[in-house]
């Protein structure tokens, strides 16, 4: 059975797979995205640029395609931000795993770089179960809910804050709209917003994980399945970073813009 | 598999980590430089758009004054072909009226020269008819009364010439 490794520092428990995940997906986003931009060009973009203002005018038309981009700049970053974060993420866990055995006759706690990461006690319980003990180093951080979730968070904090600042009126009154007795349902659809923006992303993801481990099992005879499902899962991680933006801004417009405006538009 | 929230909240701050990082060090030129190729492409098309009316401008006054000059061009020919037939008028006019005087002046010419040789004629004869007659006559008549008589003879020889 593979464990993740959790440090337990200062009554907090850091799961280090994650951080590492988080990190290397943030630092691939950066490079790839400096990478982009290490030659801007008006009048001969090179590739990469082209693939990057690609992206940008995408989620830009995702967004709002009448507001220039110059006022959607904040959201068009917010957009671009996530979904190149959410699909480098998604492919992360694909290629490859990293995943350290525990020798059945180790006793005591198990440590890394003086770090405890499994006690002596849940060992011991561990190998009286008779279970085999493994820690898995490299995933998805996406294949993760609290990572997920902490995404989820982001986008559910922004559309309120936006919805309470620079929409009071409107977005106040939504909450009893078509009638007051609706409230705790607007509520109940408010709450299931980023649950099911969390759930769907992780289980996504988890799933394809899950099922590449379970193909690993097959052995040689699992290698044209497992070609497919790779093929499958790029496709799924891309749709899922897709699906995670399209929401975002969705609920972002949703928020703020006033019904008045759409009248008048 | 528990539900560890010191991910979440690394996750959030890793991604605005990165959001921040991305916005200053990445998107902000590449929509800076998006923003300006969208103000060169705007700034091409009036360009195009101004020159394309200038040459129109230009088409319309080339036309006119092609317009301008096959009209003296015209002119010019309508005023020479005028000119040139006035003038073969002319020539031709003065070529008759110069024939006319020629044909007239030789006429005349020719009235004279025929009175004078029939003076010169009728001189003559009247000098060879005074030696046939003297010869004929012998002196029988006196010089004066022949010479009435040459005369008239003559005269009725004029007469009906």
């Amino acid at each position: 059975m593979h464990f993740f490794p959790v440090v337990e520092l200062g009554g907090l428990n850091f799961d280090l797979s994650s951080i590492l995940a988080i990190l290397v997906s943030c630092i691939v986003v950066f490079a790839l995205a400096r990478a982009a931009v290490s030659n801007l060009s008006v009048h001969n973009p090179s590739k990469i640029q082209n693939f990057l203002e690609w992206v940008a005018e995408f989620v830009h038309n995702t967004i709002a395609s009448t507001m220039p981009l110059s006022k959607a700049k904040t959201y068009v970053s917010l957009g671009m931000t996530l979904i190149m974060f959410i699909f480098v993420s998604n492919l992360l866990g694909l290629p490859f795993g990293v995943v350290t055995e525990l020798d059945d006759a180790h006793k005591g706690p198990v440590t890394v770089l003086g770090m405890q990461i499994m006690s002596g006690e849940e060992v011991e319980r561990l190998h009286e179960e008779g279970k085999h003990i493994s820690f898995a180093w490299w995933k998805s951080p996406t294949a993760d809910l609290s990572v997920t979730a902490g995404l989820a968070i982001i986008v559910f904090i922004l559309v309120h804050f936006l919805g309470l600042t620079r929409n009071t009126k409107h977005y106040l009154k939504h909450y009893f709209e078509p009638f007051p007795v609706f409230f705790p349902l607007n509520v109940m659809k408010e709450a299931a917003k980023p649950l099911t923006l969390a759930l769907r992303l992780y289980a996504n993801i988890f799933a394809g994980e899950v099922l590449i481990s379970t193909i690993l099992m097959m052995g040689w005879i699992g290698l044209p399945l497992m070609a497919v499902w790779q093929g499958f899962s790029v496709f799924v991680g891309a749709i899922q970073a897709f699906l995670f933006t399209i929401l975002t801004m969705v609920y972002i417009s949703q928020a703020t813009i006033h019904e008045h405006d759409e009248e008048h538009h | 598999m528990e539900f560890n929230w010191e991910s979440t909240v690394i996750t959030m701050i890793a991604f605005l980590g990165l959001y921040l990082l991305l916005n200053k060090y990445a998107f902000g030129p590449l929509f800076a430089i998006m923003e300006k190729r969208r103000e060169l492409v705007k700034e091409e098309i009036s360009a195009a758009e101004s020159s394309r009316k200038e040459a129109e401008r230009n088409m319309e006054e080339q036309k006119q004054a092609l317009q301008q000059v096959r009209k003296e061009a015209h002119d010019i020919i309508e005023q020479a072909r005028a000119t040139s037939t006035k003038q073969a008028d002319d020539i031709l006019a003065a070529a008759k009226t110069e024939s006319v005087r020629l044909k007239d002046e030789a006429v005349k010419d020719i009235e004279n020269e025929k009175n004078k040789a029939i003076a010169a004629l009728r001189s003559q004869v009247s000098g060879m008819s005074v030696l046939i007659a003297s010869k004929i006559i012998e002196k029988q008549i006196d010089e004066k009364s022949q010479e009435q008589l040459v005369d008239r003879y003559l005269n009725e020889v004029g007469k009906s010439s």
